[in-house]
């Protein structure tokens, strides 16, 4: 399917299920919503995706604005460039996170303009109450985009949450340190109050929050739920779609929306699975985005993927939650919310790290690869290197090497691009790359590997 | 007292950063363990009082990339992939272990890639939290118990906090000694150059505290005597960047008619520039030093005050500098694909320009290949302070 | 008694001599190739044979450009950055503003009083300079000094997503296969690097008037594309390659003036033009 580069005449992304389909106007929706928001006074708060205080935000009834997801938007509409370059004009170096140029770029042009630049995507970014990032293994740009905010917005406090959690190492087991590191979460969740109290005039509705935790909780066993359904062969959901999915999963979660949306997602894809009904009807290759963030501007290489006979069943980008009753410890048990919150995240981060022990030479990521290779029945595993974005793409070729050594030899492909920034995107040469990729599934195919 | 120190000071360290790692393999051979790390961060009064020898990694600007990317990917800083490169063609392989403290995304997210490709028998990361505020310092203190018990566990003896406390009076002392050096910097023209500065300075990270304290003191005495001051430009400039460890950047700056008389660059600055409190658990003092005293733009230092008391909080030290080495301009050397100082360049630009100290903002990627590039650029701007 | 200054610029792709007084005396513009030190040696030989002098009768010889240090028998040497401001001083005096688009690298300038204030550069990549021009321009089958004018006759804006110039390339090709006409291409092109240059000026906070000189501003496509982006029209001197060269020898002149208002000696370089080897 061939795709056009003038933005009027680009064809619309095809879906595979209804739930994905409906995204677009929750996005636009959500967005609505901030700016409505803005104009009647409500505080907004700039933050990040997979925050870990969403549940926080809410609770206080605080407007979240969502600064990657409205940087991917400029970058689906192929509209960043003009923002990445005013970024550039104010000694930002492009090797940078292209969607902090992109946000930053977009805040300079409108504290300079004093009002919001011509056309801009979706209504534009607001100026925020609050911006709060946090320090964790995670992301650089969480403790510095902010910071680096105030050059234009010098009025808007910027609250930094110490989330950091243990890495996985030899000489001592994480469940040594789970006390102080835990510690430390509720103390700076509860610093996070504090602020939002201070800045936002809004007070922490204690019960409210205790509901909302438990809906969270719910919500991710949920989507964990749903996502296993793509087990099925043919897979009723890609990658391409979950790209869309991941906007409740991420964006909305702590809300009754991302609950309703994921029971429907839920009970289509069982539909889907019931009646064989796969996201291609002659699937061939099953494989597995394993790392890499996509290119925002060319999600339609998942459908060049379909027409090659290739699905995504399963994918570990965007894929932020686990099953809670899945851990190793008793979630239900702890009452206090801000607690609650602490021992979900460290239980996520460190999901894999009891059954990479067990497997020698093995790794969390790495481990977590193994396992829906397995459970998903992969073929083969295509990992994106983006340019400008440290956190997902620094040791993608190590766990390809890693899982290659410890576990078998299985077909891979790292396409090279931008999350946000089109300039760095050769249509021609990663469509060339997929069909030598194709090629190489076929002869593994053919060898009966 | 090792046979390389009757070299003489200035000689000795010359040696030592041409053949750097000489003193780590000589102890090495003499039954020592030695312990690489990454980062002025890393607290190196730790690993002395394990009676381990400390041994900062460097990179090589003279060498080509031609190992690490079939490992690490290009995007990581550069400075990073050449320290990650010359590790994989034997550079360092007399290291027993690897200790990397939480700088930044380049190292923590390459923190799998060093363990698992370098097979060295220890390896830690200290977790150091991003935030300066209470409960940061305090978990930043337990962390560092974490570490100093697992590095005691390695080194086959408790640290104790007598040991500790010995370990920092010899940092502390060491890094007066860098202090004592950079004054001979202030006079027109400055009794050392620049680029002798970062020769001394990178020799001294590659040998023990101990060893660099007599090197220092020796360089100093020298330096001292010196009749005439080494040639160098009338132009004062100050270098502010995060690790500089090749002198070759600033040759150039001086090559093109300056002298870089101040800087906030590791090693340099930045890294001596303040001293652990003397505390009764030595731990707290260390933890302290290091998540708040060194002023790093990984660290985010909680805000109080006015935007503009917060500039002066987070760059005051530079306007300092500037003044009391009496700087001319300020060349801010960042590398590509840096987080913690990429960020700031707009503010820290902003900031030294509203003291009227004019500034030239430099990206370079590590390599003697486009470090030649800068001439231009610095002199371009040498004859704009004129 | 007159006093003759000597500017010589060493770009990448073009070797610039001017020979001044008070107005120029002679200039010489040339491909440079590799050779530079014969190449400075030879087309100062040239300018001085026009202008009916010899070398002793030049005061002060000042270099610049991307091969600067190559010239043996000059006086000192100066920045391109500080040149074209010199020159462009002298020119065009009501410019703020100067960018300045050569064959391998394009500069941005900001002058206050006649001074250098800030400047960028891109030297790194092709996209932004001549050399993206001559590229697309080979791919294309137009010769170099016609792409500008053709770029004018483009009826529908094309818009040409690669900044990288290897890139651009192939997405010229392609759309020219598709029947996209190649002045329609050349405006998309054009535009691209305009938006490049643009980008990169954009740093010193522009102020008019802005001054085009080097290569580039010979092209009338690009003036016109620059003049787009900028929102008003530039100033372009008479022979902009000739900019940095007349600067330099300015810079010169300055040089020479300070030194007998002050009392001070002049440091004169030891090479005579003589003693290089002609044609060696």
């Amino acid at each position: 399917m061939a795709e056009e580069k003038k933005p009027e005449q680009r064809k619309k992304r095809r879906t595979a299920t209804e739930a994905a389909s409906k995204v677009a106007p929750m996005v636009k929706a959500m967005i609505g919503n901030v700016l409505q928001a803005k104009e009647e006074g409500k505080p907004i708060a700039s933050t990040f995706i997979c925050c870990c205080y969403d549940e926080i935000i809410h609770a206080m009834d605080i407007v979240p604005h969502w600064v990657e997801n409205y940087a991917g938007i400029c970058g689906a509409k192929r509209d960043a460039q003009r923002f990445l370059e005013k970024a550039e004009a104010g000694n930002l170096s492009r090797s940078l996170c292209t969607y902090a140029l992109c946000g930053l770029g977009f805040d300079a042009l409108r504290e300079e303009l004093g009002e919001m630049p011509p056309e801009p995507p979706w209504g534009g970014q607001v100026k925020p109450t609050v911006m709060l990032g946090s320090g964790q293994i995670l992301c650089d740009p969480r403790n510095k985009w902010f910071q680096a905010a105030q050059h234009y917005m010098p009025d808007v406090p910027v609250c930094n949450v110490g989330l950091t959690w243990p890495l996985y190492e030899d000489d001592y087991d994480y469940h040594e340190v789970e006390g102080y590191y835990i510690k430390y979460f509720v103390e700076q969740l509860r610093g996070l109050v504090e602020f939002l109290e201070k800045y936002t005039g809004h007070k922490m509705d204690w019960d409210r929050l205790s509901e909302l935790v438990d809906l969270t909780d719910r919500t991710w066993n949920l989507v964990w739920e749903a996502y296993e359904l793509r087990r099925a062969v043919p897979t009723p959901m890609g990658t391409g779609d979950a790209m869309n999915t991941m906007v409740p999963m991420v964006f909305m979660m702590g809300t009754q929306e991302a609950y309703d949306f994921f029971k429907d997602l839920y009970d289509e894809l069982k539909q889907k699975v019931a009646d064989k009904e796969g996201v291609i009807p002659d699937e061939k290759y099953r494989l597995i985005w394993g790392g890499g963030l996509p290119s925002w501007f060319a999600l339609g290489d998942f459908n060049y993927f379909n027409s090659k006979g290739a699905v995504f069943p399963v994918e570990t980008t965007y894929r932020m939650i686990e099953a809670t009753y899945n851990y190793d410890m008793d979630l239900s048990k702890i009452s206090d919310p801000l607690e609650h919150i602490a021992w979900r995240w460290l239980k996520y981060w460190t999901y894999w790290y009891d059954k990479a022990r067990k497997r020698p030479g093995s790794q969390p990521e790495v481990e977590r690869l193994i396992q829906y290779i397995e459970d998903y029945k992969i073929d083969g595993i295509v990992m994106h290197e983006a340019f400008s974005c440290r956190t997902w793409h620094v040791g993608l070729i190590w766990q390809l090497n890693q899982l290659k050594k410890i576990y078998k030899d299985i077909p891979s492909l790292i396409l090279e691009s931008d999350i946000v920034d089109i300039s760095s995107y050769n249509e021609a040469d990663t469509r060339a790359r997929i069909d030598a990729f194709i090629d190489v599934l076929e002869a593994a195919k053919r060898k009966g590997k | 007292m090792s046979t390389e120190s009757s070299l003489g000071g200035l000689a000795a360290a010359a040696r030592y950063y041409q053949d750097y790692g000489l003193r780590a393999r000589g102890l090495k051979g003499q039954g020592k363990k030695v312990i690489g790390y990454l980062c002025a961060l890393t607290p190196v009064e730790i690993i002395t009082a394990a009676g381990l020898v400390p041994f900062r990694i460097k990179g090589d600007v003279n060498e080509p990339i031609t190992r690490a990317d079939t490992q690490m990917e290009t995007i990581v800083c550069p400075l990073v992939r050449s320290c990650f490169d010359l590790s994989l063609k034997g550079k360092y392989e007399f290291l027993d272990g690897l200790v990397i403290p939480h700088a930044c995304d380049s190292i923590v997210r390459t923190y799998d890639v060093w363990k698992y490709s370098l097979g060295l028998g220890y390896n830690h990361f200290i977790n150091m939290p991003h935030s300066d505020d209470d409960s940061s310092l305090e978990f930043f203190e337990a962390e560092l118990a974490t570490f100093r018990k697992s590095l005691g566990g390695f080194a086959g003896k408790e640290i104790s906090d007598e040991a500790l406390a010995r370990a920092v009076e010899l940092c502390n002392q060491n890094r007066a000694r860098v202090r004592e050096l950079y004054e001979l910097r202030k006079s027109a023209p400055p009794l050392i150059s620049g680029a002798e500065i970062t020769r001394v300075l990178t020799a001294a990270m590659s040998i023990p505290v101990e060893e660099s304290l007599e090197l220092l003191s020796s360089v100093i005495e020298e330096v001292k005597k010196r009749e005439g001051a080494p040639a160098g430009g009338v132009t004062r400039i100050m270098v502010v960047g995060a690790q500089v460890d090749d002198m070759a950047f600033i040759k150039l700056v001086e090559d093109s008619g300056a002298s870089v008389v101040a800087d906030d660059l590791c090693p340099g600055g930045r890294e001596h520039w303040s001293d652990v409190d003397v505390t009764s658990a030595p731990l707290g003092g260390i933890a302290e030093r290091y998540l708040r005293k060194i002023n790093c733009g990984r660290t985010y230092r909680e805000m109080g005050g006015t935007y503009a008391e917060y500039l002066e909080h987070r760059f005051g030290h530079i306007g300092r500098a500037i003044k009391d080495f009496k700087a001319d301009g300020v060349i801010l050397y960042i590398y590509k694909y840096c987080d913690p100082f990429g960020f700031e360049v707009p503010q820290v630009k902003g900031y030294i320009e509203s003291l009227g100290t004019p500034v030239l903002y430099l990206e370079d990627e590590y390599s003697m290949s486009t470090i030649g590039r800068m001439r231009t650029r610095i002199q371009a701007f040498l004859e704009l302070i004129g | 008694m007159a006093d003759f200054f000597a500017g010589v610029d060493i770009g990448s792709t073009m070797t610039k001599v001017a020979i001044m007084d008070g107005g120029i005396v002679a200039s010489v513009i040339g491909p440079t190739g590799p050779e530079h030190r014969k190449l400075a040696n030879k087309v100062m030989g040239e300018a001085l044979a026009k202008a009916g002098l010899s070398f002793d009768e030049i005061t002060y010889v000042v270099a610049t450009g991307y091969g600067r240090i190559n010239v043996p028998f000059a006086d000192k040497q100066i920045t391109e950055i500080s040149c074209h401001a010199r020159g462009i001083g002298s020119l065009l005096p009501a410019a703020r503003t100067v960018i300045d688009i050569g064959g391998q690298d394009s500069k941005g300038i900001k002058l206050k009083d006649g001074r250098v204030v800030d400047f960028v550069m891109n030297d790194k990549c092709a996209a932004g300079t001549g050399r993206y021009l001559e590229v697309i321009a080979e791919a294309l089958g137009v010769a170099l000094d016609e792409i500008g004018r053709r770029s004018l006759e483009a009826e529908r804006e094309v818009a040409i997503s690669s900044t990288c110039t290897v890139f651009a390339e192939q997405e010229v090709v392609s759309r020219l296969a598709e029947g996209i006409p190649v002045e329609d291409l050349l405006a998309g092109i054009h535009k691209a690097i305009a938006t490049r240059v643009y980008g990169m000026v954009n740093r010193l906070k522009i102020e008019r008037e802005v001054a085009i000189t080097g290569g580039g501003a010979k092209n009338i496509g690009l003036v016109k594309a620059l003049e787009a982006k900028l929102g008003f029209q530039v100033l372009v001197p008479p022979e902009p390659l000739l900019t940095g060269a007349i600067g330099a020898a300015l810079l010169g002149r300055d040089i020479v003036e300070e030194a007998v208002q002050s009392g001070l000696s002049l440091t004169r370089s030891e090479r005579r033009l003589r003693e290089a080897t002609f044609f060696s």
